[in-house]
């Protein structure tokens, strides 16, 4: 099977860099969840901090390349035209990838003041921050890739068919790289430091994100179900409005307890607490739309990665977000292991599972096929359902430990300190870690899949031989 | 899969009861989100009033619905209290189980809800796993 545009091809080693990253990141994420209970493993090797960085950073960075690939496939497909240049693409691969495996193997091998002091900390000060940990040649670098990208992108959409789809697209890609920009605006007055910082964090991921997250949602929707793309188009609409119009003032809950003005307690509780409704959105979108199917597409593993990122999504980001969003339970709950509940799930929901989605429904068209063989797609299935459950007992874990931290930290009378609680949620950190190498199996079953092929059909009991010549 | 096995409803007609089908789930969603008690009152209100003459859908969805707001009703709130009754209100292990019991259970209910909101949407009947067979 050809595709549909030869230039799509370009989203292939993207989409390869991404789960082999991703494989990375779990890697760290068991290394991080057996440091919480054995707290000198490994070490000095990958102290706490530098396996903490490495798993958020790589998090990040194969999403970054899964949302590249998105857009590289669907774009040209969308637009009815060619790439504008598939050579700058290949080119930015090699780039992104190269700056990012420096930016890990520096993390992992040079001390991080050392690696501070080696790439011009000292000229703009940049580091150091939950995240943004990134040096200053790696951080002008993704400002580099991501202008290019956008100017691949651009100049494609440009020319060719403009959708909902794309423009949405575009929207969430160039937030995504302008916000990125305050990633260099590093105020030395704490308070403005920690308010901008969440200009790029909070607004990534609860903002122009779940426009990439809607976009990419929707063509895939689209292809797998048949139905009309105004109907599709218009739930992109309502989900987006409601994204933005939460989203953005919903930024006010972090604003709690940093020096922010104290109106920002109202502001951040009323708001965030509206933003479950584009994920409740998202979810009866997707079912809706399978549900309204006009064709039985084949690829049965990328319609149940779709369905899973509806109901994940509205889970994590939704419900595990509200349960500590409004200002009088965060005053309890703040930074505890419940941050910790939410942000794996709401992840793991939102944005692991949709460019999964995208890797399912792409991946086999850009290996020559329509659909995976039936084998590959029940084990894909199997990782599906081993990655999402083994992710709701984590999730599950930290919320329990969360709640008890709360209460010997911040509720009895006399309240313990940070360490001497951390000892007894160590019961909850183990059953984390065991869900964790679930978490981690499923990933191997779903690397497997690629590999796994139909067996040959073998000759039914009874049924006649052909004679022996 | 949770998919219909039904064929899918024309994007350009709505079958009949649709309406009140989606009124129901709403309702169900809402009493479970935003206005516990008053909402499950403007269900039954629903469903005594249309259950004699509402099409099969809506009478199907009305039913789930009522239910599963029954079920809810006890899963959430007699479930709680006698959790909070056996384990002693200033116990730091009984608020570890009833904070993570009513938000798996209610996030499950809130999760079946919207399923039956998405069938209700597609012109289609729904039934709700273990929550739904209360009524005859």
């Amino acid at each position: 099977m050809q595709l549909q545009y030869k230039s799509q091809a370009v989203a292939k080693p993207y989409f390869i860099a991404a789960i082999a990253l991703f494989v990375g990141q779990i890697l760290f994420g068991l290394i991080l969840g057996l440091q919480y209970v054995v707290g000198d493993f490994l070490f000095p090797a990958i102290p706490f901090n530098i396996a903490r960085m490495v798993h958020t950073n790589l998090l990040i960075v194969w999403l970054l390349f899964g949302f590249m690939g998105a857009a590289y496939y669907l774009v040209p497909e969308e637009t009815e035209t060619e790439l504008h240049s598939p050579l700058l693409a290949h080119l930015l691969f090699w780039v992104f990838l190269v700056a990012g495996a420096l930016t890990i193997v520096g993390y992992l091998m040079v001390p991080y003041a050392s690696l501070a002091d080696m790439t011009g900390n000292n000229i703009l000060a940049t580091m150091g921050r939950e995240f943004l940990e990134q040096p200053l040649p790696t951080k002008l670098g993704i400002v580099v890739v991501a202008l290019a990208f956008l100017y691949n992108i651009g100049m494609t959409i440009l020319k060719g068919r403009k959708t909902a789809i794309t423009i949405i697209l575009l929207m969430g890609l160039v937030g995504l790289a302008v916000l990125f920009l305050f990633a260099f605006y590093n105020p030395s007055n704490l308070v403005k430091d920690k308010y901008f910082w969440w200009w790029v964090v909070h607004l990534w991921v609860e903002g122009v994100w779940e426009l990439i997250l809607g976009a990419i949602l929707g063509f895939v929707l689209l292809k797998i179900t048949g139905v009309d793309r105004e109907v599709i188009e218009k739930w992109l609409y309502v989900i987006i409005t409601l994204t933005l119009v939460t989203g953005i003032i919903g930024t006010g809950h972090h604003y709690y307890w940093i020096g922010a003005p104290g109106y920002w307690q109202w502001w951040g509780s009323v708001f965030s607490a509206l933003e479950p409704i584009p994920f409740f959105a998202l979810t009866v979108f997707c079912f809706n739309m399978v549900n309204r199917r006009r064709r039985q597409h084949p690829n049965k593993a990328a319609t149940l990665w779709a369905l899973g990122t509806g109901v994940m999504a509205f889970l994590g980001a939704g419900v595990w977000g509200f349960l500590h969003t409004l200002a009088p339970v965060n005053y309890y709950t703040h930074g505890t292991q419940i941050t910790a509940a939410h942000g794996h799930m709401a992840f793991y929901g939102a944005y692991v599972m949709v460019v999964l989605t995208i890797i399912s429904y792409a991946m086999p068209m850009l290996r020559g096929r329509e659909v995976n063989p039936e084998r590959a797609q029940v084990l894909e299935m199997w990782s599906f359902w081993l990655m999402t459950v083994s992710m709701v007992f984590i999730t599950l874990f930290l919320t329990a430990a969360g709640i008890l931290q709360v209460w010997l930290q911040r509720i009895i009378p006399n309240p313990q300190a940070f360490m001497a609680v951390q000892d007894q949620l160590a019961m909850f950190y183990w059953m984390r870690w065991l869900a964790g190498l679930v978490f981690m199996a499923g990933l191997v079953v779903y690397l497997y899949s690629f590999f796994a092929k139909d067996k040959p059909q073998t000759a039914a009991v009874g049924e006649a031989q052909p004679a022996a010549t | 899969m949770p998919v219909s096995p039904e064929a899918p409803a024309s994007d350009d007609e709505a079958p009949p009861g649709q309406g009140l089908a989606i009124a129901a789930e709403s309702l169900y969603l809402v009493n479970l989100l935003l206005l516990p008690g008053l909402a499950f009152l403007a269900l039954l209100w629903l469903y005594f009033r249309h259950r004699d003459d509402a099409p099969a859908l809506a009478c199907g969805h009305m039913r789930q619905t009522l239910s599963a707001s029954l079920w809810a009703g006890a899963l959430l709130v007699i479930v709680n209290l006698l959790i909070v009754a056996l384990g002693g209100y200033d116990a730091a292990w009984t608020w570890v189980i009833v904070i993570l019991y009513f938000t798996t259970a209610h996030t499950t209910l809130v999760v079946l809800g919207t399923l039956g909101l998405a069938r209700a949407l597609a012109g289609q009947p729904y039934r709700y796993p273990l929550v739904g067979k209360l009524l005859p």
